[in-house]
């Protein structure tokens, strides 16, 4: 079925992507019904047509992925290079060859029906599977009958894109969390089996059946208990091994002690046959704490957060030797070297440019959406994406000598040493470690005068009941729905630790540019005599021939009219001319527009073309007879105000800017006056801002969006990225926030505090059941059958409290 | 009553079998996804070309 359209004729959603069609849709020759918003879209579709693959669009509502203005050829050509090829194949052939891409635009069942029937589309793709959850795609194809770079090209021209980068091609580590489901299948085998061997026990029928049942019956359950010890547990071990040798106690340390303890008093009372031990408690204590940790893999295995900044890099670069063209990897460019940056493509490495005009974009660097124009011998920093014609640049410093890279190798990047993640359950686990050897202590010396049996029991029972397995189960599954929470609302953590963070934070930190401003939605003034409408269609004809981000942004400001334009001609950095209709329409820099004998527009316009909020696009019909201008200015989301509104009566605030202070008088209105406003901040000093009020002793959110933000939301206690596309590349940070969703971002903080809550709340609960189980250890009455009872109880209850009050505090805050 | 060691150990060795089932289901990577397969099933294969065109 396909999707019906809109009824409102203003709102005709796109056939493909769902987004909102121009003025005059595009329509389809055979299906006049259908309408599409741009030509990519109709490709698109008119290729799964012609496949019979427009199933497509009936499993989910405009599945589809706006696909990328035209691209220029030869994008993809580093595919057919051996070394890359290498590299990405896991498995290689003459007639079969197999890899693995990551589609991060991958987000609905239609999109797995048409990724895995590519089949029809290239008929030499042999086989591909999708991995839903890891937005992953194995391909198999038949090397002679396509290639990699035809597969790779076929996905692209689908609007997905496979994010093939420098990260992607290192050893890729997947069988990690396998372990995990054989330590809880096998806690699972030993935990039923012991407990149907621990069963009569429960009944006290052992008496009657004879001594033989009890002792077959517990050596047969040390037998099934030792697996469990060696295997299933040997991560609580390992982790408090690892916090131990870091000086630190943390929770895994109580429950390897009590572990211990459980197993060495059931294996004595077994072997010495002094009754039946603990053994089914502790399988179940195992399982179910296996049980959290899996919840809590589960609950972010999705998300892959550890990129850093070679997730970005290109893989490869066009080199230019002597002998021609060549495509090599970008980890052996080499200072000297020289090579094209084509169109769309990012600069790998800081180099001057030698030939052709750049136009290159550093939002992903600055959060500056409008491209910094570069003339040869500047020197063009690497991560900035070039817009328009092919460069020549020689490279001055080698990749890992960059100043992206020198500034991602500052100490703060470090940040898996440091012990940022010191989280409420370790807190507690130290006291309750403390509490416990004082409580064992304690009943040796009661004891030990009085009945050196008892003594024994006593002391034991005591590190038995200690075992935190509830306190370890709360934090999973309370901050494990609230992550889940999150993600629904498109923020996305990267574990539970940074939601206990937000929830605790006490200042938060913005950057400005792309942060606070939308680059996105910049507001466009008319300047100068008001355009008709056929004039302004005439303009709007001309724009949309470019890709520059001002003239697709001017194109969707104005009427469109899909008139002809001829004589298009593009001055990268300059502006464009057309003519349409016999109208001669130049757009661009004043400069550039300005006809010879209009010596005042031409000085107006060198003199600032671009200051930091405001572009101007000039525009000139007519050989100069009528002339204007248009005037971008970035706007604040519109959310902004409410959302600061909320959090000034909260958290101390602050914004951190890379421009001049211009905007100053705004941003104190929209922060009031507590806030502190600081301008022309350097990447460096935004970090040590932070570092600062960290030594204050503050716990620091900050919230930025660009690569030059990189360096500060590594060192803020949370770093946030905002972004406008979750599958565009944002930087390393704890959690990442759709621009959508920015107006909740309040909601979100006073969601996490009342989590912090619901975890605290359960701690209490769990200690009601380490309490009564001590007061019967103290007086040694702890049994098994206690411990039997009370150890599944206690596990099970926190479980349910915790994920219960989570639910509950979503719905409290609509969430 | 001896057979209940004879019956222990056999229920012993079936739930074994379940183990190892359970191991070759983690081995053959049933457990790396567990999304896809369940969307997977409701694509037809053998579609027609003329049907599903119908809005």
């Amino acid at each position: 079925m396909h999707p019906t359209t809109a009824p409102a004729p203003s709102h005709l959603a796109c056939a493909h992507c769902g987004d909102d069609c121009p003025e005059q849709p595009i329509r389809l020759a055979v299906r006049p019904e259908l309408s599409f918003c741009c030509q990519g879209c109709k490709a698109v579709y008119e290729l799964l047509d012609a496949n019979n693959l427009c199933r497509y669009y009936a499993f989910d509502e405009h599945p589809g992925q706006k696909v990328q203005a035209v691209e220029l050829p030869g994008r993809f050509d580093y595919l057919d290079t051996e070394t890359v090829q290498a590299q990405l194949l896991s498995f290689r052939s003459d007639t079969l060859a197999r890899l693995t891409l990551h589609l991060p635009q991958m987000h609905c069942a239609s999109c797995i029906y048409l990724l895995e029937h590519l089949y029809q589309l290239n008929p030499g793709v042999r086989e591909s599977r999708v991995n839903f959850l890891r937005k992953e795609i194995n391909i198999s194809y038949q090397p002679a009958h396509t290639s990699l770079k035809e597969v790779v090209q076929l996905l692209a021209s689908l609007g997905y894109e496979p994010q093939i980068t420098l990260a992607e091609l290192g050893a890729q580590p997947r069988h990690s969390s396998r372990m995990l489901y054989y330590q809880l299948g096998l806690a699972a085998f030993c935990f039923g089996n012991v407990m149907l061997l621990a069963f009569p026990d429960y009944l006290a029928v052992t008496g009657q059946l004879g001594a033989q049942f009890g002792r077959f019956f517990g050596y047969l359950s040390l037998v099934l208990a030792l697996p469990v010890l060696l295997f299933s547990a040997r991560g609580f071990y390992r982790s408090a091994w690892a916090g131990l040798r870091q000086r630190t106690i943390n929770l895994d340390f109580p429950i390897s002690l009590g572990l211990t303890a459980l197993f060495l008093v059931s294996g004595f009372d077994i072997l010495l046959q002094r009754g039946p031990g603990y053994l089914d408690s502790f399988t179940g204590l195992v399982f179910f704490m296996l049980i959290g940790k899996w919840v809590q893999q589960r609950t972010y295995d999705a998300l892959r957060f550890d990129r850093d900044f070679t997730s970005y890099f290109p893989v490869a670069v066009t080199l230019l030797t002597a002998e021609g063209e060549q495509s090599v990897s970008v980890k052996d460019l080499k200072v000297g070297h020289r090579i094209r940056v084509r169109n769309q493509e990012v600069v790998p490495a800081d180099a001057m440019l030698m030939r052709g005009t750049g136009q290159i974009d550093y939002s992903f660097v600055s959060g500056e959406s409008v491209p910094v124009g570069k003339v040869a011998g500047e020197v063009v920093y690497a991560g900035g994406r070039q817009l328009g014609e092919a460069v020549e640049l020689e490279v001055v410093r080698e990749v890992s000598q960059g100043y992206l890279t020198q500034l991602w190798n500052n100490p703060a990047f470090q940040k898996a040493e440091k012990q940022t993640l010191e989280s409420y359950a370790n807190k507690v686990g130290r006291y309750f470690v403390a509490v416990t050897l004082l409580l064992a202590a304690g009943t040796v010396l009661y004891w030990l005068p009085r009945d050196q049996a008892m003594m024994w029991r006593a002391f034991t029972s005591v590190l038995v009941i200690a075992c935190p397995c509830a306190l370890s189960l709360a934090t999973p599954f309370a901050l494990g729905s609230a992550l889940t929470v999150f993600g629904r609302h498109k923020f996305y953590l990267k574990n539970s630790a940074v939601a206990e963070v937000l929830g605790r934070a006490t200042t938060i930190v913005f950057d400005k540019t792309g942060t606070l401003t939308d680059v996105k939605r910049s507001a466009v003034e008319y300047q100068d005599p008001t355009l008709t409408r056929r004039e302004q269609q005439a303009v709007a004809a001309v724009v949309a021939q470019s890709t520059h981000p001002l003239s697709q942004r001017l194109a969707a400001e104005l009427p469109a009219g899909a008139l002809p334009v001829t004589g298009f001609r593009e001055v990268p950095g300059q502006g464009l001319s057309g003519v349409v209709d016999g109208l001669l329409v130049k757009v661009g820099a004043a400069a550039f527009v300005a006809a010879a004998g209009q010596p005042e527009l031409r000085a107006a316009g060198s003199a600032t073309t671009t200051d930091h909020l405001q572009s101007r696009v000039y525009v000139s019909l007519d050989g100069g007879a009528r002339q204007g201008c248009y005037i971008f200015r970035n706007v604040y989301r519109p959310e902004l105000p409410a959302v600061l509104s909320e959090l000034s009566r909260r958290y101390r605030l602050a914004v951190l800017s890379g421009d001049n202070d211009t905007e100053q008088d705004r941003l104190r209105e929209l922060f009031g006056p507590q806030a502190e406003l600081r301008f022309r901040q350097s990447p460096q000093d935004k970090l040590d801002y932070i570092a600062g009020l960290k030594r204050r002793g503050e716990t620091v959110v900050m919230v930025g969006d660009g690569l030059n933000d990189a360096g500060a939301l590594q060192q803020a206690d949370a770093g946030i990225a905002l972004t406008d596309t979750l599958t565009n590349f944002s930087p390393a940070c704890d959690a990442i926030l759709d621009a959508g969703s920015f107006g909740q971002f309040g909601t979100f903080l006073r969601f996490t505090q009342d989590c912090l809550q619901v975890v605290l709340a359960t701690f209490v609960l769990s200690f009601v059941y380490n309490g009564v189980g001590l007061g019967l250890a103290l007086q040694g009455k702890f049994s098994p059958i206690v411990s039997a009872i009370l150890m599944p109880i206690s596990s099970l209850s926190v479980i349910l409290f915790a994920t219960l009050l989570v639910r509950l505090a979503a719905c409290k805050h609509k969430l | 009553m001896e057979i209940i060691f004879g019956l222990i150990t056999i229920s012993l060795i079936v739930a074994v079998f379940f183990l190892l089932a359970f191991v070759w289901a983690v081995r053959s990577r049933q457990y790396d996804d567990t999304y896809t397969p369940a969307v997977r099933m409701l694509f037809d294969d053998n579609e027609g070309p003329a049907e599903q065109q119908t809005p």
